[in-house]
């Protein structure tokens, strides 16, 4: 089974490392199923022509659920690993880190019937314009094909992470047919997409539904629903009606009381999944000495004021993860850190003792307005031990908007569901310069430089353990949680695919889907 | 005639062109769209290179020049979330809004004004209690509480109809009803109130002097004249159901207009709301256009009006 960041400066690592994606990415022969029944999938959020394009695919979470039904990727988050082998059966870094050899597997076929071939890997790359293509494309040198199963990727420096950023933190590595999208054009492309992924296009009505069909000859196994349709239900009380009727099996997005509603309601399953988002507070005055937040005791008794548990029941039925990090779990070089304990009289204790007995008006909280309502709760906890702040919501472009430009003051409540890694993460939100870190920490700064260039990774892994105990130590943030998603699933549904693949709130992988009556 | 013809029109090409720079620069009040195509903590680059790809980092006077020069030619720009021609979306959702449209109208019209006719002749009695009540839930009852309840109890409890979306006649009973509902009860006000403004008048006294049984006074005499209000009247509505009929058609997931507008301002989606925005207005204003010209051929002292 490949990781990310397997890839190493030493032969035996990339040796072994090419053994295991072999191993895992054997293909297995397709079973003796015939597809059959359809399954509805009833979406929160509009489906737009541009998710059928990979080359196109935003720095959004979201596209990959109709990804991973029409395209298929080099490799990519799988239940095996985070990433998997999927079109290439393995991978090896060269030991200069400057070159990365990808062999793909023999007997994967687009919905066309044509194989995959390093030409339409390489067309993929050069092709993709969404999200951090210009920071992948300004460090790769260039991608050549030496045979039609082999790609090697030469880079202009060491980059420890490009195979997070190719197969998981991008849509780079997703592969489109070159013959077929330079034939037809890119827009025609998008109304008639043909991938190598699990189910094959039928029909799209923008913003209405997408019926997809099960592609019997795809390499990993032949999918067990014959139709697939993804449903766009707007509105979340008529996604759970829908659901309760049996108009569709599956509702994304059921929140709160409706997700209550659902757990009593016979015969639904709430699925809930935990995604890449971790919520936390941020001090942006720590670093101004005649700020309250100044003091680490004060940073810290806000630490201990949160009622995690209490919160996460009130609102997501207690599935959010307490992780007390601002770093996805999911991620890679994630650091376990103790988790929060919620202690209001130490809270107290700790005010008392950095001078604030009796608490302080500690004016704004600000957050964006569509989890004022976890603002609210967080607030009430704050007010019981006497960190007294009013609520700002913003509305969510604004709110980013704000805190980029480094305009709040007082208390943030800040979320990124952004794709990457622990070091891309810091780097955003904790560095020096960083688009949302409103100053820095000169023993935290000083760290991110080494790993930056650190092949090894376990040296690497090293430095960003440092880095997240440091951060943890000087109570820069306070995390609340790791955001869970929570759907519904509805009878006729056996496997739903939710979970399966860790970090990723959707359903899939769509070919691991099964219904009971199939 | 030509000449208030003329007039009208340059009055209407104004309004638009009003319109278009109100739109234009609204939307662009509300924030940047780029934040919402990215996940929170998306680098700038990233943010920038979505500015670049859709324009939004020229000034806003040359994206709006642009803007006008492609609406003049008939173009209404790209969605930024859909990737799509804005005129392409509009066209493939037009015809579910016009049949939404035409149901909840048909249904507005048969409610509102046999009741609003019914309240004005039995006027301080029973009915026009019932015809006030009736107005006043209209007006006053969000039609997303109306759609939900209906889901609940149609869909839900009962298991008539489905919940949402469309493609069979079952599926526009709900949305039609929660949409019509509102305008039956403005069509009812308006009925009963120019009734009952007709039926005050000196020729209908004089009919009923004249021993008319009082069918043939309502019927024949009031209810034609006093009819010419809610016509314009509904004119209009039809016009506002085709294209803002947004909580309906999201409650329902009825892929319409109202929806996609509804998304463009979810996504600040520019092209899209102006789309719409500006489609909507060109046919209120067509609507008014067409309105005043058949009033002055009818009464010369519109048209002659200075």
């Amino acid at each position: 089974m490949a990781r990310p960041g397997m890839f190493t400066t030493r032969r035996r690592d990339v040796l072994a490392l090419a053994a295991l994606g072999m191993a895992a990415g054997t293909v297995r022969p397709a079973k003796a199923v015939t597809p059959s029944g359809q399954l509805t999938v009833g979406v929160h959020i509009t489906l737009a022509p541009t998710w059928l394009d990979p080359a196109e695919t935003a720095g959004i979470i979201t596209p990959f659920m109709v990804m991973y039904a029409l395209h298929d990727a080099v490799a990519k988050p799988m239940p095996q690993g985070n990433p998997s082998p999927s079109l290439a059966e393995s991978w090896s870094a060269g030991e200069d880190g400057l070159s990365y050899e990808f062999i793909l597997r023999k007997g994967a076929v687009f919905h066309n019937g044509d194989p995959v071939t390093s030409e339409d890997v390489k067309f993929s790359f050069d092709r993709y314009r969404g999200a951090a293509h210009a920071l992948i494309k300004e460090r790769v040198e260039s991608v050549e094909t030496p045979d039609p199963q082999r790609v090697v990727f030469k880079l202009k420096n060491p980059w420890p992470d490009f195979i997070t950023f190719y197969t998981v933190a991008s849509g780079a590595g997703w592969v489109v047919p070159k013959k077929y999208v330079e034939k037809v054009g890119d827009d025609a492309f998008k109304k008639a997409p043909i991938g190598a992924g699990p189910y094959k296009f039928v029909s799209f009505t923008p913003g209405v539904e997408l019926v997809l069909e099960a592609f019997e000859q795809y390499w990993r196994k032949t999918p067990s629903v014959k139709r697939i349709v993804l449903r766009v239900i707007p509105d979340e009380s008529t996604r759970l009606a829908a659901l309760k009727r049996g108009e569709i099996d599956i509702a994304y997005s059921v929140r709160a009381e409706l997700a209550e509603e659902l757990q009593r309601t016979p015969g639904l399953t709430l699925r809930p999944t935990v995604g890449s988002a971790p919520y936390y507070l941020y001090f942006p005055e720590q670093w101004d000495p005649k700020s309250p937040w100044y003091d680490r005791r004060v940073r810290l008794s806000t630490k201990y004021a949160l009622d995690y548990n209490t919160i996460n029941q009130a609102l997501t039925l207690g599935h959010s993860h307490i992780t007390g990090s601002i770093i996805p779990e999911n991620f890679e070089f994630y650091e376990k850190l103790a988790p929060p304990v919620y202690d209001p009289d130490k809270a107290k204790q700790l005010l008392a003792e950095a001078g604030h007995e009796g608490g302080f008006d500690a004016g704004f909280y600000t957050c964006d307005v569509a989890y004022a309502n976890l603002g609210e709760a967080a607030l009430n906890n704050l007010a019981a031990v006497g960190i007294r702040a009013k609520l700002r919501p913003l509305e969510r472009a604004a709110f980013f908007k704000g805190y980029g430009d480094k305009k709040f003051k007082n208390i943030i409540q800040g979320a990124s569901g952004a794709f990457g890694n622990a070091a891309t993460r810091l780097q955003e939100f904790v560095v020096k310069g960083g688009v949302y870190a409103y100053g820095s920490y000169p023993e935290i700064d000083e760290l991110f430089p080494q790993q930056a260039v650190e092949l090894d990774r376990t040296k690497r892994a090293a430095i960003l353990t440092k880095m997240q105990k440091l951060l943890d130590e000087q109570t820069m943030y306070v995390s609340i949680w790791q955001l869970a998603f929570i759907s519904g699933v509805g009878p006729r549904v056996d496997q739903s695919g939710f979970g399966l693949i860790k970090g990723f709130v959707y359903t899939a992988p769509y070919e691991d889907i099964t219904l009971k009556s199939a | 005639m030509r000449q208030f013809i003329a007039r009208r029109l340059g009055y209407s090409l104004l309004s638009l062109l009003l319109l278009s720079l109100t739109i234009f620069f609204f939307v662009r009040v509300t924030g940047d769209p780029a934040t919402l195509l990215v996940e929170p903590g998306a680098s700038e680059e990233d943010i920038a290179a979505i500015h670049q790809q859709f324009g939004l980092d020229r000034p806003l006077w040359v994206q709006y020049g642009l803007f006008m020069l492609n609406l003049v030619r008939g173009d209404f720009g790209q969605s930024f979330y859909y990737q799509t021609p804005v005129l392409e979306l509009y066209m493939n959702r037009l015809p579910n809004s016009l049949l939404l449209a035409s149901v909840a109208m048909a249904f507005s019209l048969l409610v509102g004004i046999p009741t609003g006719i019914l309240a004005a002749v039995r006027v301080g009695r029973f009915w026009d209690s019932a015809g006030k009540l009736f107005a006043l839930l209209g007006l006053s009852l969000p039609s997303f509480f109306v759609g939900l309840v209906m889901i609940l109890l149609f869909s839900v409890y009962l298991g008539w109809l489905p919940s949402s979306g469309s493609g069979t006649p079952l599926h526009l009973i709900m949305p039609a009803f929660a949409l019509g509902w509102y305008f039956a009860a403005s069509h009812m006000r308006l009925t009963r109130s120019s009734m009952l403004e007709v039926l005050g008048s000196e020729y209908v006294k004089l009919a009923r002097l004249k021993g008319l049984p009082q069918a043939l006074v309502i019927g024949k005499h009031a209810f034609k004249n006093a009819l010419i209000p809610v016509l314009t009247l509904a004119g209009i509505n039809l016009v506002l159901m085709i294209n803002v009929a947004v909580v309906v058609e999201t409650v329902f997931a009825w892929p319409g207009i109202g929806r996609l507008l509804y998304e463009g301002i979810s996504f600040r989606d520019f092209p899209v709301v102006q789309g719409i925005v500006i489609m909507g207005g060109t046919m209120i204003v067509a609507v008014n256009l067409l309105v005043d010209v058949v009033y002055a051929v009818i009464d010369p002292r519109i048209r002659l009006e200075k």
